[in-house]
C-alpha cells in the first residue's frame, strides 16, 4: 500500500477517526499508539492463530558512542522509551541520541547526539512527530527540534532549570499546534508543572504548575504557600488526549519533600493527580487525586487510558488508571467523577476511600524513624511501563507487582527538605492481571514464576494477542481472553519498554526494546 | 592553605568544571556545579552565623524574616559566590562589606548544605529502631509468629544482637535472603515419562526449568503441561508473614533478636 507524507498529529487524529470508522491505522506514529494510550492496535494480519509462526526480522543495537556523551551524559543505552513509526521508518531514543531506523530492514538511517550539560540520565520515553520535524527532551532541560530527514537540528530551547535539579525525559505529545511536555525531578523541592511550545518555533505558548493557585480552595491542602510552591509533582509520565473533548491528560508526580510529610500537611494537590487540561490554554478542567498526602514515592504519573464503555447499562466516556500505589481508578473523563476505585494487588496503607473514591492513607503506614512496614514498595504495584486496554474484550491488563518494604524516616528537622527518607529492603511477585473495568474484578491471571518485579509494558491487538514481557528475556503472546500462552521468543535482555505494532507493504510487524537492542518481528 | 583572591576565581572555576565532569554521569543538578571545599564550607558556616543566621535560621531552611537559602534560585545558580555576592549587594538588609573570601566560604558553605539535601536519601539513616519491646518479641517468636518452629535463641540466633546492627536485624528478619552453603530453593520436575529429578532451583519462566543435581550438573526441562514442576521455597514461610506482621510485631521482633547476646 502507498501511503502520502503525513503530519504525525494529523496521522493521530486520524488514527482515532478511523478506529471509529472501522478502518485499519498502519503506523504507530506516537509513543502510545494513538491519543487514547490504550496501546490496542486494530492490526489483526498476525492473529493467534499464526502467532506460533512469529520469527525474528531483524534486530538494531543502539550504539550512542564510547563512554559517557559529551558533557557527562548516558553510561546505559537501555531503550526504555516506547518507538514510534511514521512512514516506514522508526524512530528510537535513549538520553541524549535520536535514532532513524528503516521500519522494514532495521538498517540505521540517521543518529542524532546531543551535548549534554547533565541532568539525569534515568531514561527517555520517547519522541513525538509532527510533520517533518521530530521533538525529544533531553536530560540538560531542552526540547529539541530535528528534521526527521536527516536528523538535523531545527532549533532548541529550553524547558527547565538545570541548576534546581530539574531534567527532561519525557515523551512530548503534539496536540494541534501545540508541543506539550512535562518535567522530571524530586532531589530538591521543586514544583512540577507541564507546558506547551509553538511547533515551528518552540516559543513558550503556556505553562501549568501543578500547584493550586494560592487563592483557590485546594491551596487549603498546603500549610503554606511556600511548601506548596515546593511541593514537586512532577509530570514525567505519559499523556491522552480526547479530540472531542479537547482534553489533555496526565498524571503527576510525588509531593515534595519525598517521604518526610511534615511541612506539607494537608492532600497536597494537585500532586499524585489525574489531571484534565485544555490544551489550548492550559487551563485546569479537573483533577482526581490518586494517592493524597503521599510520602512513599508513588507517583500517579503512569498512563491515563481512554476508551468509551458502558457503566450499569449506560454509554461513557472513561478514563482509567492503574496507579503505582497499587488502587485501580476509573473515572469519567468528561468530569473526573469516580465511577470505580479497587486495588488490583493487595496493600496495606489505606483506610479505604473517601466520598471522591479517592483513598484516604492511614498515618500509621507513614514512613517511621523506627520503619513501617508497606506494600507496596517505592517501585510500586506498577511503574512507567504502560498497561493495554482491549475494546475487543474490555479488559485492562496490566504488570503488576506486589511488594513489600521498610519504609523510614531519617530527618528529624522541623522543616525537612528533598526526600527526608527512603524505603529499604523487599521482597516481590508479579502477575500479569486483566482487570473488568465495570466490576474491578481480576478477570484472569498470570503469577510470574519468578520472585521478582516484571516492568515490562503491554500491548494488546485486534488479533487476540497480548504481547508481554517477563523477568526472563521473554516475549510473550497471551490470549488476551483466558491469558494462556501463545507464543514466546527469548530475547537477549528484559523487555526495556512497550511492544509496538505496524504494518508496511502488507505486512505486520512486532518491534520490542530489550536493553540496547530492537528486535523485529513477523510471519515468515 | 593559601586562600585564593577573586582573581584566581577563573582557574577555580576551569577546575570546578573539569573534576564536575568526571561526576556528572548519572548525578542531578548540572554537570559543572561546585566542588564543596569543606574547609571553605566550615569557615562559611561562621560567616553565615555572624551575618545570615537571624533571618535564615539556623538550619538555612529560612525563617519570618528571611526566605529558605536552600531553596533559593540565586543559591542555586551561584558558583563560588558570583551571584550571591551581587545579590547581597542588592538586598537591603544584608551585610554589603563582606570581603570575597568571606563570600567564596560562604558559597561552599550553601553549596554544602544544597548538597546534603539533595542526597539525603541515601546518605543519611533512620535514627533508631530499636523501640520494641523484647518479651513481647519473645512471645511473637515462640507463639503467634511460630519462628521457633525453625529458629533457636540457642541456636542458629545465639549472639545474634552481637552479629549485626539493628536495622540489619530488621531488614534480615523481614526479607531474609537465602545464604550461600544454606538450605536452598529446591525442584522437583516430573517428565511425562522417566522418573522425577530433584535438586536446586538455578532458572525458572514460563518455558523451561533448570537444576543443579546433587552430582553438581545442570539440567534444563521443557516446561509442558503433561511435565510437573514443583517448587520448594525454604523462605516461603517469611514471604507469608508479610500479611500478618504489625508494625508492632516488626519492632518488638527487632528488641527480642537485639537482646540475644
Amino acid at each position: 500500500m502507498k501511503r502520502g507524507k503525513l503530519p504525525g498529529s494529523l496521522i493521530g487524529v486520524l488514527l482515532l477517526s478511523a478506529v471509529l470508522l472501522g478502518q485499519v491505522p498502519v503506523d504507530w506514529p506516537m509513543v502510545h499508539g494513538d491519543y487514547s494510550g490504550r496501546h490496542f492496535s486494530t492490526l489483526k494480519r498476525i492473529h493467534s492463530s499464526n502467532v506460533n509462526s512469529l520469527t525474528q526480522a531483524w534486530t538494531w543495537r543502539a550504539n550512542p558512542g564510547s563512554g559517557p556523551a559529551a558533557g557527562g551524559g548516558a553510561t546505559s543505552a537501555t531503550i526504555k522509551g516506547t518507538p514510534i513509526e511514521v512512514n516506514g521508518v522508526l524512530y528510537t531514543t535513549i538520553p541524549d541520541h535520536v535514532w532513524a531506523v528503516d521500519a522494514r530492514t532495521g538498517r540505521e538511517i540517521w543518529h542524532f547526539s546531543w551535548k549534554s550539560k547533565g541532568g539525569w540520565h534515568i531514561g527517555n520515553r520517547g519522541a513525538a512527530v509532527l510533520g517533518s520535524t521530530l521533538y525529544v527532551e533531553t536530560p540538560d532541560c531542552n526540547l529539541i527540534a530535528l528534521n526527521v530527514a536527516d536528523g538535523t537540528e531545527r532549533w532548541h530551547t529550553e524547558i527547565c532549570d538545570l541548576e534546581q535539579f530539574y531534567y527532561g525525559s519525557v515523551a512530548p505529545t503534539i496536540v494541534k499546534n501545540h508541543v506539550i511536555v512535562g518535567v522530571s525531578g524530586d532531589d530538591l523541592d521543586i514544583p512540577g508543572y507541564v507546558e506547551s511550545h509553538d511547533p515551528e518555533t518552540g516559543k513558550l505558548q503556556w505553562r501549568w504548575y501543578t500547584y493550586p493557585n494560592p487563592n483557590d480552595p485546594e491551596a487549603k491542602t498546603w500549610p503554606s504557600v511556600e511548601a506548596m510552591m515546593h511541593g514537586g509533582g512532577m509530570t514525567w509520565g505519559p499523556s491522552a488526549y480526547d479530540p472531542e473533548l479537547n482534553l489533555y491528560y496526565f498524571g503527576t508526580g510525588n509531593p515534595q519533600p519525598v517521604i518526610a510529610g511534615r511541612g506539607r500537611e494537608g492532600a497536597n494537590l494537585y500532586t499524585e493527580s489525574i489531571i484534565a487540561l485544555n490544551p489550548d490554554n492550559g487551563k485546569l478542567v479537573w483533577y482526581f487525586q490518586a494517592s493524597p498526602h503521599d510520602t512513599h514515592d508513588w507517583d500517579a504519573i503512569e498512563a491515563p487510558i481512554l476508551f468509551d464503555g458502558e457503566v450499569n447499562g449506560q454509554p461513557r466516556k472513561l478514563l482509567a488508571q492503574a496507579s503505582r500505589n497499587g488502587w485501580f481508578f476509573v473515572l469519567d473523563r468528561t468530569n473526573g467523577k469516580n465511577i470505580l476505585s479497587t486495588e488490583f494487588v493487595k496493600t496495606n496503607w489505606t483506610k479505604g476511600v473517601d466520598a471522591k473514591g479517592q483513598p484516604i492513607p492511614d498515618p500509621k503506614k507513614e514512613p517511621q524513624y523506627d520503619g513501617a512496614l508497606v506494600s507496596p514498595n517505592q517501585g510500586g504495584a506498577v511503574n512507567w511501563p504502560p498497561p493495554s486496554y482491549s475494546p475487543e474484550t474490555g479488559l485492562f491488563y496490566v504488570n503488576a507487582t506486589r511488594a513489600f518494604s521498610v519504609y523510614y524516616l531519617y530527618d528529624t528537622d522541623v522543616k525537612p527538605e528533598g526526600w527526608g527518607g527512603n524505603d529499604r529492603g523487599g521482597w516481590s511477585e508479579s502477575m500479569l492481571e486483566a482487570i473488568d473495568y465495570k466490576t474491578g474484578k481480576i478477570r484472569w491471571t498470570h503469577k510470574w514464576p519468578a520472585s521478582a518485579a516484571v516492568r515490562s509494558g503491554l500491548l494488546s491487538t485486534a488479533g487476540n494477542i497480548l504481547f508481554a514481557g517477563d523477568n526472563a528475556s521473554n516475549l510473550i503472546a497471551f490470549d488476551p481472553k483466558d491469558g494462556s500462552i501463545l507464543w514466546h521468543s527469548e530475547l537477549r535482555s528484559n523487555m526495556s519498554n512497550t511492544p509496538i505494532t505496524y504494518e508496511l507493504d502488507g505486512v505486520q510487524y512486532i518491534v520490542v526494546a530489550a536493553g540496547d537492542t530492537l528486535y523485529n518481528f513477523k510471519l515468515p | 592553605m593559601r586562600r585564593l583572591g577573586f582573581q584566581n576565581h577563573v582557574l577555580i572555576i576551569a577546575v570546578v568544571i573539569v573534576l564536575a565532569a568526571e561526576f556528572a554521569a548519572g548525578q542531578a543538578g548540572p554537570t559543572v556545579r561546585q566542588v564543596i571545599d569543606n574547609a571553605a564550607a566550615t569557615r562559611g558556616r561562621a560567616v553565615y552565623a555572624q551575618y545570615c543566621i537571624n533571618c535564615h535560621g539556623s538550619n538555612v531552611k529560612g525563617g519570618d524574616d528571611g526566605p529558605d537559602l536552600i531553596r533559593s534560585v540565586v543559591v542555586l545558580h551561584d558558583r563560588l559566590g558570583n551571584d550571591i555576592g551581587p545579590a547581597m549587594k542588592k538586598l537591603s538588609n544584608h551585610p554589603r562589606d563582606l570581603t570575597q573570601e568571606q563570600i567564596l566560604d560562604l558559597s561552599h558553605f550553601l553549596h554544602q548544605r544544597v548538597e546534603s539535601t539533595s542526597s539525603n536519601r541515601n546518605t543519611n539513616q533512620p535514627p533508631n529502631v530499636l523501640t520494641g519491646n523484647v518479651a513481647a518479641g519473645k512471645d511473637y517468636f515462640n507463639g503467634a509468629g511460630k519462628c521457633s518452629t525453625c529458629h533457636s535463641p540457642t541456636g542458629d540466633l545465639a549472639g545474634y544482637g552481637t552479629r549485626t546492627t539493628p536495622i540489619n536485624i530488621q531488614q534480615n528478619f523481614l526479607f531474609p535472603r537465602i545464604a550461600r552453603g544454606g538450605k536452598q530453593t529446591e525442584v522437583t520436575v516430573t517428565p511425562a515419562a522417566g522418573a522425577a529429578v530433584t535438586g536446586t532451583l538455578v532458572r525458572i519462566d514460563d518455558f523451561n526449568v533448570s537444576l543443579r543435581g546433587v552430582d553438581g550438573q545442570t539440567q534444563t526441562f521443557r516446561r509442558a503441561p503433561n511435565v510437573k514442576v514443583d517448587v520448594r521455597d525454604p523462605l516461603a514461610v517469611h514471604h507469608e508473614l508479610l500479611d500478618q506482621y504489625t508494625d508492632a510485631d516488626m519492632h518488638n521482633i527487632v528488641a527480642y533478636l537485639e537482646s540475644l547476646k
